[in-house]
């Protein structure tokens, strides 16, 4: 009875098109979706505590967090060495994933920090 | 990762000494009776080194990219034996011929 094994190279499929599918790596594709969730999460906390600190109000602060996100998306680009394919299947896996649940974290430490710095 | 690691505590460092500066500053704007519009340069340079040592240790420490494609160089090894499904326990080593003392007369 063959289980489901999660050997070190097993491999997924990723279209419905029966002919030329390309075929990656599942286990690595995980690892490098981790890799860029954890900086992305880190990024986003660090920026809310920086925008807190610096008093942004209102929409100031959410250009100084798509600012933050750029940055850390090039910082992940070039942590890639450029050749983005070798990594991940789409660029939209490496520019968009985790932005809205950044999102979220900016601004609860936004918030926390501003309220520590300026009101309290 | 040790090293990341250190940078990004030295990056978190710099944050919240130029929280606490910050927060004396408004103080001592609260005294002179001034409003708060802009924060002092100091602060706003000690944030910018924090923000370079935190992007620093957040593209390290997670870990390296790992190539996808199951035929570049460093996937060539597959560690099949690793896998619990393919692991053999009772095969027919147990028949060969190997006695338990062999000393030297």
């Amino acid at each position: 009875m063959t289980g489901h094994s999660d050997s070190s190279s097993s491999e997924k499929k990723s279209n419905e098109e029966m002919n030329d599918v390309p075929v990656f790596s599942a286990e690595n594709m995980q690892n490098n979706m981790k890799v860029i969730y954890y900086s992305r999460t880190f990024m986003s906390i660090i920026g809310g505590v920086i925008a807190g600190i610096l008093g942004f109000t209102g929409f100031m602060g959410f250009v100084f967090y798509f600012l933050v996100m750029t940055i850390t998306s090039i910082g992940l680009i070039a942590k890639a060495k450029f050749s983005v394919h070798l990594y991940v299947d789409s660029w939209n896996r490496i520019i968009l994933d985790g932005f809205m649940g950044g999102l979220m974290s900016f601004v609860l430490f936004w918030t926390f920090a501003y309220d520590i710095v300026h009101i309290f | 990762m040790g090293l990341g690691l250190i940078i990004g505590v030295f990056g978190v460092l710099f944050l919240f000494h130029a929280a606490y500066s910050t927060i004396q500053y408004r103080g001592l704007l609260k005294i002179m009776d001034e409003e708060f519009s802009v924060p002092s340069m100091n602060v706003v340079l000690e944030l910018l080194l924090g923000f370079v040592f935190c992007v620093s240790a957040a593209l390290t420490v997670p870990g390296d990219f790992l190539s996808i494609h199951p035929d570049s160089e460093e996937n060539r090894i597959v560690s099949l034996p690793s896998n619990l499904d393919f692991m053999i326990f009772n095969h027919r080593a147990k028949a060969l011929p190997f006695d338990v003392d062999m000393k030297l007369h």
